[in-house]
């Protein structure tokens, strides 16, 4: 008895289409580790690139950016990457954090990009396409009284097209920018957000664990950290009232809100682990306790670069 | 009768509305002129020091007991915290050439008035780099229920500054803006003294 001819059909086609998806599982991850890599450059490539810019135009979509500012600010983000500051009070500590990224390993990338936004009004940085809106190019370079980000209107430019180009659900009721804001929820960063700007952007492998509102489950935090920080960055999202405490009241819920970049781990006694991590444009060194590690903690991202070949 | 639940009810309320407003009642406007002495020597203090090494210090308790100290060298800052009996203290600010004697004044002055944070502020002025001294206060009053806590922010400028006709300060001589410092309004006590009432201390 023969087989209608419509089902043979059908089951050739399902083997094909198994043979194809098996071959493309085996081929893809492979040719896509060939071309799929991190891009870097070097600091000196950066400052080429700057040097070869010359003296840069007034830009008519940035109206309040001095084009020798603009300058300057790269150049000292390029020659001083931990200088880079996210301004006193205001949200934009996620962006200044993963700004260690580009400024350690691809400033010609940064820089390229960002000149670009600067001379035309818009501009590709990996995936994403940017063009802020008009009010963040009106408030750029006018950001005030937040200390060292009052001088640096290249800084501005970055954090208020970062938090203009990229939402998530804090921003929902928040998504336009008025005056202000870059101190309210309209520049504020939920953990998957943050991973999801380093993947998009930059291009690198981000293996996070931890949430919004949950602490992740690692049994031994120093373990877990000084393994992890051999093989890529780490970014941690933090409790940031405990790291630097602003009242004297206990908070009823603890809840993380900032972003720092983890330098180093270090266990100095028996309960005592010295942390080196990155924020407001400094580098700081504190001895906490295994358990007020545990206690802050609330999100970890290990960034590791893709490399051609890899696995 | 049956009104009575209710009028217990709306005295509790009212009892915690007239507890809410007392907090901001407690500052007051004269605190700087009744410890003015204290706080320049405390002012003074701190700048001489901090002209040696930039550090800052903080109150982390009730008691006054614990103390987190900031010492920034130019790779990194450094925070520690002690208590203020502790020998450690000592030997941290010897290897930091910080001068223990000072440092030791400074904390006991600092706790006699209540002042739980000093630090130096950058700020900028048309484009310019400016210090000032920021200090902040705990009140002495009971806290009371559904209040928050509120601090007592001094703020030291090395020039005199521009107020406008409410006396609030403002950003410059040209700019009629408001300077804000942390989110706060500041007020004028005199020309390079200035005061707001704040929930953060730092």
């Amino acid at each position: 008895m023969t087989k209608p001819v419509h089902l043979l059909f059908t089951m050739k086609h399902l083997l094909y289409t198994c043979i194809v998806c098996f071959t493309c599982m085996l081929h893809v991850p492979v040719l896509a580790n060939d071309r799929d890599t991190t891009p870097l450059s070097t600091q000196k490539q950066a400052l080429a690139y700057l040097d070869q810019q010359g003296e840069l135009k007034a830009s008519n979509f940035w109206p309040k950016v001095v084009p020798a500012l603009f300058m300057q600010n790269l150049r000292k983000n390029v020659e001083e990457p931990f200088s880079i500051y996210e301004g006193r009070s205001t949200n934009f500590c996620a962006y200044a954090a993963f700004s260690y990224l580009p400024l350690h390993n691809d400033p010609l990338t940064f820089v390229t990009f960002m000149v670009k936004l600067y001379r035309e009004g818009k501009a590709v940085y990996g995936i994403e396409y940017f063009e802020p809106s008009r009010e963040v190019k009106l408030a750029a370079g006018t950001l005030s009284f937040k200390g060292e980000l009052d001088i640096r209107p290249a800084d501005q430019l970055w954090f208020l097209s970062l938090a203009d180009h990229f939402k998530g659900y804090l921003n929902f009721f928040d998504k336009h920018y008025n005056p202000g804001d870059e101190n309210r929820m309209w520049a504020a960063v939920n953990f998957a957000k943050f991973n999801r700007m380093v993947r998009n952007l930059f291009n690198y492998e981000v293996s996070a664990i931890g949430s919004d509102l949950l602490r992740p489950g690692v049994r031994d935090m120093y373990e877990y950290l000084s393994e992890r920080i051999q093989t890529g960055t780490i970014a941690l999202f933090l409790n940031n009232p405990n790291l630097y405490k602003k009242n004297h009241s206990k908070p009823i819920i603890g809840v993380p809100t900032h972003f720092v970049i983890l330098l180093g781990v270090e266990e100095i006694e028996e309960d005592k682990i010295a942390i080196t991590y990155w924020d407001y444009g400094f580098r700081s060194r504190q001895i906490v306790s295994p358990k007020f590690l545990k206690k802050i903690i609330f999100g970890i991202s290990h960034i590791v670069k893709k490399t051609a070949g890899a696995k | 009768m049956q009104n009575k639940p209710t009028h217990i009810v709306w005295l509790l309320c009212a009892a915690a509305l007239m507890c809410s407003c007392a907090s901001r009642k407690v500052f007051s406007t004269n605190y700087y002129t009744e410890n003015e002495k204290t706080l320049t020597s405390i002012e003074q203090l701190y700048k001489n020091i901090n002209q040696q090494k930039h550090f800052s210090i903080a109150f982390t308790d009730k008691s006054f007991e614990y103390i987190s100290l900031e010492i920034l060298t130019d790779s990194i800052k450094y925070i520690y915290e002690f208590n203020i009996k502790e020998p450690r203290l000592q030997d941290t600010l010897l290897k930091y050439g910080l001068p223990v004697k000072d440092i030791a004044d400074l904390v006991t002055q600092m706790s006699s008035i209540r002042c739980i944070w000093i630090n130096n502020l950058d700020y900028y002025v048309n484009g310019q780099k400016r210090s000032l001294v920021f200090m902040s206060i705990r009140h002495v009053a009971i806290n009371l229920p559904f209040t928050s806590e509120k601090y007592y922010i001094l703020t030291f400028y090395a020039q005199p500054q521009y107020f406008d006709s409410e006396g609030r300060l403002l950003a410059g001589r040209r700019l009629r803006k408001l300077r804000i410092i942390n989110g706060d309004v500041f007020q004028r006590i005199n020309d390079k003294v200035c005061y707001t009432v704040s929930e953060r201390f730092r």
